[in-house]
């Protein structure tokens, strides 16, 4: 249970995703259009992903494919994936996907993802190296957690290689203690 | 409900930067507790319900059931969220012991105000931990791990460190901004606290 403490892995999993109930369930307050306390056999309520995941496992509820990944989102990755505001969509747009593809009957989820993912990765590499930080920021506000995670390591190793290049402070102030604040006196 | 609070909790801390700490959420924290307790609640009322009716509890699968079970998993969901709060927590007062300093007076005073009293007792008896293994090694772990170029290096002094420290060959009042050339495993520490910074030229 490697991911039992991620903190990446817990949010990914509150996404919420609707779900078809096949069974009354009594004395809870998830479906607010409900009038009593219960769901009811065949009502469509959203629920957050971990409760979904689990009662499908118990046959409980059936799992439908979330917004994010609708007939708009695939025709706009293929027209031009590397400008897509996938953040706005979902900010863990692959891994939720990659926890969605063995639940749902889409057989084309695995594919939208490794397509999108492909052509972005590309996209926001070229960027680390080519823009500045500064120019870059609107892009910056397109990619999802994942990819952001990426594009910092790729900014990290490259400032790191130019400081080796042209010889920088070997000791630093320690990075978990955050950034200096300025001097007030 | 459902969770709700666990969560807002788990983003509070993720919504600080990547590896630094905010202060202990303590609030959130006793309301995702009193949210577990509210689960629990209705989970037992609704076992007490199916019991009175009669019915094989552990095999019984009616509404009652499907409404206990959604119960029982946020109620596991929130336990979830309060254990990985403080195991990542956890996780960066070790990583303050190895990188900043072992004493828990020597980390800036806005770190310490934002960890609790077992946050505090922690992080003691971590560096005791890691001193007594340091001590039976015969290493120091904490330090720099490429060998350096030169065992003297030019410091400038950035914050007040009144007192006069002792050094392995010196004992010097350091007054602010001005500069040093002091043994590297000496201004070491000083560096990585932010109290003195490197000068390359």
């Amino acid at each position: 249970m490697t991911n039992y403490y991620d903190i990446d892995d817990i949010l990914v999993e509150e996404e919420y995703v609707p779900v078809l109930f096949h069974k009354t369930a009594n004395g809870v307050t998830i479906d607010p259009s409900a009038e009593t306390n219960c769901a009811e056999q065949g009502s469509k309520v959203e629920v957050p992903f971990w409760l979904a995941h689990e009662l499908q496992l118990r046959q409980a509820v059936s799992i439908n494919l979330p917004a994010c990944f609708d007939q708009k989102t695939r025709l706009e990755v293929q027209a031009d994936a590397a400008y897509v505001d996938l953040r706005s969509r979902c900010p863990y747009f692959y891994e939720f996907g990659c926890k969605l593809e063995p639940l749902v009957t889409d057989r084309t989820l695995g594919i939208l993802l490794s397509t999108a993912f492909k052509i972005r990765y590309k996209e926001a590499l070229t960027k680390v190296y080519t823009a500045a930080h500064i120019t870059a920021s609107k892009y910056l506000s397109f990619l999802t957690k994942e990819e952001t995670n990426l594009y910092e390591a790729a900014h990290l190793s490259s400032t790191a290689f130019k400081k080796w290049k042209t010889g920088g402070r070997r000791l630093e102030r320690a990075s978990i203690l955050g950034r200096k604040r300025k001097d007030s006196n | 409900m459902y969770g709700r609070k666990g969560y807002q909790l788990l983003k509070d801390f993720a919504s600080g930067e990547k590896g630094q700490l905010k202060p202990f959420n303590s609030k959130l924290f006793d309301e995702t507790i009193e949210e577990c307790d509210q689960n629990h609640h209705l989970l037992q009322s609704l076992i007490r319900k199916m019991q009175q009716e009669d019915l094989d509890v552990p095999n019984n699968r009616n509404a009652d059931h499907y409404g206990a079970l959604i119960h029982h998993l946020s109620l596991m969901r929130n336990k979830r969220c309060l254990m990985a709060y403080v195991y990542n927590r956890a996780e960066i007062v070790r990583d303050l012991a190895w990188r900043v300093g072992l004493e828990l007076l020597d980390l800036p005073s806005e770190i310490q105000e934002k960890l609790t009293s077992l946050e505090k007792e922690y992080f003691k008896n971590h560096s005791v931990a890691l001193k007594s293994y340091m001590g039976k090694v015969g290493i120091e772990l904490n330090v720099d791990m490429v060998p350096p170029k030169d065992p003297y290096i030019k410091v400038r002094i950035l914050d007040d460190i009144d007192e006069g420290i002792v050094l392995s060959d010196k004992t010097t009042n350091f007054a602010r901004h001005s500069m040093h050339f002091l043994k590297r495993t000496d201004a070491e520490p000083y560096i990585a606290r932010g109290q003195m910074e490197e000068l390359t030229d």
